[in-house]
């Protein structure tokens, strides 16, 4: 039994196709963790990478029926805006589950079907043929398909959550759109050492604790940050410094500014790495690509 | 036509004045090193065995250790559960699409990956 991570959408905020970002891709979020043999599918959001994720499936499966659990970290444009050219959904042998993260709450299945009423897109939900229903992870935990889940609310405006998934003694940890930054600019503290781990929400090193992989919003530069603070994202170099701190094994540094090119990105992953052997600690840093897969367990 | 002064990645225009170039991997540490190998079909195996298409004689290597896969003019890599894995450019990976200058280390054998234009 194996399991697998794959990038199919790296990119915040909004779709960047074209030479500046060939590399790392101009997707809007989505993530693919899935066993083999046996068929499991958890789908961590539906940006516009979801599309490519769904062609592949189609490939894969060769029409044998597919069945997958979404789990959308929240419902901002660029984490649902896949979902209507998700083409497994048109096929009525398939099978989809949408979670919301409380006992009965269906937030995520509504909204998601509300982006596709006839004023913002020519089919309608009820149009698609696969089963697609709403589920929850009951009190925030929940074993789907041999992966348990657990989540956390994560500071985003409108919120957003936090999955971690294990099997097999392996643990992923998907935490995109949230500022890390507790206090970064406030004029009356002193200055922190540059050089420490900032400080970070206890909850979240906790649920990172020991993850072999961490994929973690690290959307801006540190200077890029000054100018966007209280946005509800994170500067990477604090996303480091949650790794270090959870004691994380790989990094995967996601939801790239759409303004960063291939170059911008690959500064920011230097930037990052210096950081981590700053702190003494051997945490495998990278920038999320589309069509980066990695073998978990 | 316009430009813009604040763009830093400007797209060098030779890029389309060009013809095709081959897709490439330049084998920097290893047997034989240094030698460039064109990819030159959709699908090719890289391995220790003499039956590979790409064939690097160390025992780092598996007999059959890696795919590469030719689709839409870009070349992906998988790794053929090979017990010494593949890292791209330090990172132990499956799979991955590449890009020009990627960097593949397969044991002690360096290859880096040129991208070409169909």
């Amino acid at each position: 039994m194996s399991w697998f991570v794959k990038f199919w959408g790296t990119r915040g905020s909004i779709p960047v196709p074209g030479p500046r970002s060939r590399k790392y891709g101009g997707n809007t979020p989505c993530v693919e963790i899935h066993a083999s043999p046996d068929p499991a599918l958890l789908i961590c959001d539906g940006g516009t990478g979801l599309r490519e994720l769904g062609l592949d499936l189609m490939r894969r499966r060769k029409g044998e029926p597919i069945r997958g659990h979404f789990l959308f970290s929240h419902t901002h444009w660029d984490h649902i805006q896949g979902f209507p050219f998700f083409i497994p959904a048109y096929q009525p042998q398939n099978e989809f589950l949408v979670y919301g993260t409380s006992p009965g709450d269906h937030r995520t299945f509504d909204l998601l079907s509300g982006q596709m009423r006839s004023e913002y897109f020519p089919v309608e939900f009820s149009e698609l043929r696969a089963r697609i229903t709403p589920a929850d992870l009951g009190g925030g935990q929940a074993v789907l398909d041999g992966f348990s889940v657990r989540c956390l609310d994560l500071r985003h405006p409108g919120c957003a959550f936090a999955f971690a998934f294990e099997r097999e003694g392996k643990k992923v940890v998907y935490a995109t759109d949230t500022e890390l930054d507790l206090t970064p600019t406030d004029p009356g503290q002193p200055a922190p050492e540059p050089a420490a781990i900032r400080s970070l929400p206890g909850a979240l090193v906790e649920l990172a604790r020991g993850a072999d992989l961490l994929i973690g919003d690290g959307q801006y530069t540190d200077e890029e940050y000054l100018a966007h603070v209280g946005w509800g994202h994170s500067r990477a170099t604090t996303l480091v410094d949650l790794a270090v701190a959870a004691g994380c094994r790989q990094l995967a540094v996601f939801h790239h500014d759409p303004m960063q090119s291939d170059r911008d990105v690959d500064r920011k992953i230097e930037l990052c790495r210096e950081r981590a052997t700053r702190h003494g600690s051997k945490l495998l840093v990278f920038g999320a690509r589309e069509g980066l897969e990695l073998r978990i367990g | 036509m316009a430009t813009d002064p604040d763009r830093e990645d400007p797209v060098d225009l030779k890029t389309f004045q060009q013809g095709p170039t081959p897709f490439a991997l330049f084998l920097m540490h290893g047997p034989g090193s240094p030698r460039t190998f064109l990819l030159t079909r959709e699908e090719m195996v890289v391995g220790r065995s003499d039956a590979a298409d790409i064939q690097v004689d160390t025992t780092d290597l598996s007999p059959w250790h890696l795919l590469l896969r030719r689709e839409h003019g870009q070349y992906t890599v998988l790794d053929l559960d090979s017990p010494n894995g593949v890292y791209l450019n330090g990172l132990r990976i499956h799979s991955a699409v590449l890009h020009e200058g990627d960097n593949l280390q397969l044991g002690s054998v360096v290859l880096v990956f040129h991208e070409g234009r169909e």
